[in-house]
């Protein structure tokens, strides 16, 4: 347990790093647009001032229409993905669960392919990739959760066996739909391939309430992860439903993982580096862990964001493969370290 | 002097499969006719046989007779073995993209074998008996398995305009068919040559060519593509991109600016779609109505056809020029 004092602090210079990202972010790119250019541009789309003369309408557009809406992608996307791994990570009570590794985000991109390929993606309106996504990543959790669980426990060699078994069939699958594919076939790369680019602020506005309903979700679930952390034997001594729990927290674990996915495409390790940097400075209490986690994950994916449309410019990268760099040496010791046999805290 | 120049699309190696799929999604009916006409038999005199000729992946191809079954495994194959009045002697193509002229959509398809669907079916390769198997580059592992079988694989790897010519003239060598060859050839430097003639005295203008969307996809400076806009009068936004097909940022773009916006038609969009992306708005050449939709088939195959792609772009760039 920390004190709370250094928890708020914590909270705060989280906050802090967030605002100075997304600002970075928003002014960084192929036109630099300083930080208080971008203030009087958003004073004056609220209408509280007078719109800056000497400001090109170029940048405006590039302010509006293309660095906000990114940005605030990546910010959405990036809590989505860490409040999801948190959730898997207190579910599975396995430090390694994050919603790529686990098969949990190709599941929710096949419900999104399939959904393309047979329905069509603007025919059920925006909701339908998210909700098929939804679908996908739900059936997976599930699977792969029945699968891991050994008993009472879910070891690290089956979780992480069991979720790539899953994620490779899951891909043959997708082949094979999207071999059905005839005209869609463009629809399903720009998907796959689109991640954070050429999504216009009405997409943005679909998800949010999605992501807000997760997050909610996962807050209320949040105490009884950490009574499950104990065992489920004594979780359910002390009062807690744990099947009904685990139901929930998968449920809840999909759900945001599969916003993240139909928003950006699989985006791996946000969801398993953003809990374990923060567990050291907050605890292992999700209800602490959770509102940072909400902080951070937005600022390791604006950054990785950041990294992905300047390293190379004017060309860019795939955010995921950012993420990735990052995450696979992190995922790499973690494994290490996991399988020595230590004292748990 | 211009750099080598990498292949065409269809070899690209990262979106190889990607861009292979967009192709099929869009196979349609042949363009307009740009070369002349196809069918007839050509004539063998006046080439010796066998000829021996080292093709583009250093390979060195003895063809002792003039062969009389032909198998193409490239678009733009196909369409060269067409304009040297060959194609009654075409057994097999590569697939549906196969589609100029008309007539090349039903010789039998030998295409969509491999773990990825982009390998020839080596089985129906031997089966068709053929005595020319004309391909492009890429694919170094069945190519080696079918002269492995005893079947003459012949690589042609055109990197520029010119080098189409000297293909064609490579073609015309191994078929026999040289007189044919080299009046394609001929014909297609001169109206090349015509196209680059009428835009020569018009300063270049900037544009960028799009080859797919989201991300937004372009072609670099040695490509294939890149040479065409060259010629064409482009000063293309992504001249100095390292990579073949790059992922394009869209600020980069709104702040080049470029005065004519070129789509490929294997993009799938219209000039309005491209209007209402987000950010395109301030893009000069979406304001000013120009986003032109470019028949990819014509500027991506290095075939008898590509003079026509030239003028669709120099038309495109510098309407003035051809009023």
């Amino acid at each position: 347990m920390i004190a709370p004092n250094r928890y708020r602090r914590i909270l705060l210079l989280l906050a802090g790093a967030l605002t100075a990202s997304f600002l970075t972010a928003v002014a960084v790119g192929a036109v630099w647009i300083s930080p208080w250019t971008i203030v009087r541009l958003i004073a004056w789309k609220l209408g509280i001032s007078a719109r800056p003369a000497e400001v090109p309408r170029s940048a405006e557009v590039i302010l509006f229409q293309l660095r906000l809406p990114r940005v605030a992608l990546a910010t959405v996307v990036g809590a989505a993905l860490a409040a999801s791994g948190t959730v898997f990570q207190g579910l599975f009570r396995n430090p390694l669960a994050d919603p790529a590794i686990i098969g949990v985000s190709s599941g929710a991109a096949l419900g999104a392919i399939a959904v393309i390929v047979f329905v069509g993606s603007g025919a059920l309106g925006a909701f339908a990739v998210p909700l098929a996504a939804f679908a996908g990543a739900l059936l997976t959790a599930f699977l792969v959760y029945r699968l891991a669980r050994i008993g009472p426990a879910v070891h690290v060699a089956t979780l992480l066996l069991a979720g790539i078994a899953v994620a490779a069939a899951i891909s043959s699958v997708m082949s094979l739909v999207m071999s059905f594919s005839g005209e869609q076939i463009r629809d399903i790369y720009a998907w796959l391939l689109g991640g954070l680019v050429g999504q216009g602020w009405e997409s943005i506005g679909a998800i949010v309430p999605l992501v807000a309903l997760g997050v909610l979700a996962a807050g209320l679930t949040a105490h009884d992860l950490n009574l499950l952390s104990l065992g489920e034997e004594r979780a359910a001594q002390l009062g807690v439903e744990v099947d009904r729990l685990k139901r929930r927290s998968i449920a809840v674990g999909a759900l945001l993982a599969a916003c993240a996915v139909s928003m950006a495409g699989v985006i791996g390790f946000v969801g398993l580096m953003t809990p374990h940097i923060l567990r050291p400075l907050v605890g292992a209490d999700h209800r602490r862990l959770l509102p940072a986690v909400l902080l951070a994950g937005p600022i390791l994916l604006i950054l990785a964001d950041l990294v992905a449309r300047t390293a190379l410019a004017p060309q860019e990268l795939p955010v995921g493969v950012v993420t990735a760099l990052l995450g696979g040496p992190f995922f790499l010791y973690l494994l290490r370290r996991e399988g020595r046999p230590r004292a748990r805290a | 002097m211009r750099p080598p120049r990498s292949r065409p699309f269809p070899a690209l190696p990262t979106l190889a499969v990607a861009l292979a799929v967009v192709l099929a999604g869009c196979a349609r009916a042949g363009a307009p006719a740009a070369s002349g006409p196809s069918g007839q038999t050509a004539s063998t005199t006046g080439a010796a046989f066998p000829v021996t000729v080292t093709d583009d992946d250093g390979v060195t191809v003895t063809i002792d007779a003039p062969p009389s079954r032909i198998v193409t495994f490239a678009p733009s194959a196909t369409e060269i073995v067409y304009a040297l009045g060959l194609g009654d002697r075409l057994v097999g193509v590569s697939g549906p993209f196969d589609d100029y002229p008309p007539a090349a959509r039903s010789v039998e398809e030998i295409g969509g074998a491999g773990e990825f669907g982009v390998d020839p079916n080596l089985e129906k390769v031997v089966s068709l008996q053929p005595d020319l198997f004309l391909t492009i580059a890429g694919g170094d592992r069945w190519k080696e398995r079918l002269r492995d079988l005893g079947v003459p694989v012949f690589t042609i790897d055109s990197t520029d305009l010119d080098d189409v010519a000297h293909d064609v003239g490579t073609v015309g060598r191994l078929t026999g068919a040289t007189d044919e060859a080299a009046e394609v050839a001929s014909e297609l430097l001169s109206q090349a040559d015509q196209v680059e003639q009428r835009v020569a005295g018009e300063p270049a203008v900037s544009c960028f060519f799009e080859v797919f969307y989201p991300p937004l996809l372009t072609v670099g400076p040695d490509t294939f593509i890149g040479d065409l806009l060259d010629r064409a009068g482009c000063d293309s936004v992504s001249e100095q991109a390292k990579a073949d097909y790059p992922t394009w940022s869209v600020d980069d773009l709104v702040r080049e600016d470029p005065r004519v916006y070129l789509v490929s038609s294997e993009s799938g969009v219209t000039a309005k779609a491209v209007a209402e992306r987000p950010g395109f708005v301030a893009v000069g050449a979406v304001a000013a109505g120009r986003v032109v939709l470019i028949d990819s088939d014509l500027v991506s195959r290095p075939g008898p056809r590509i003079a026509a792609g030239l003028q669709l772009l120099a038309e495109a760039l510098h309407p003035e020029a051809f009023e």
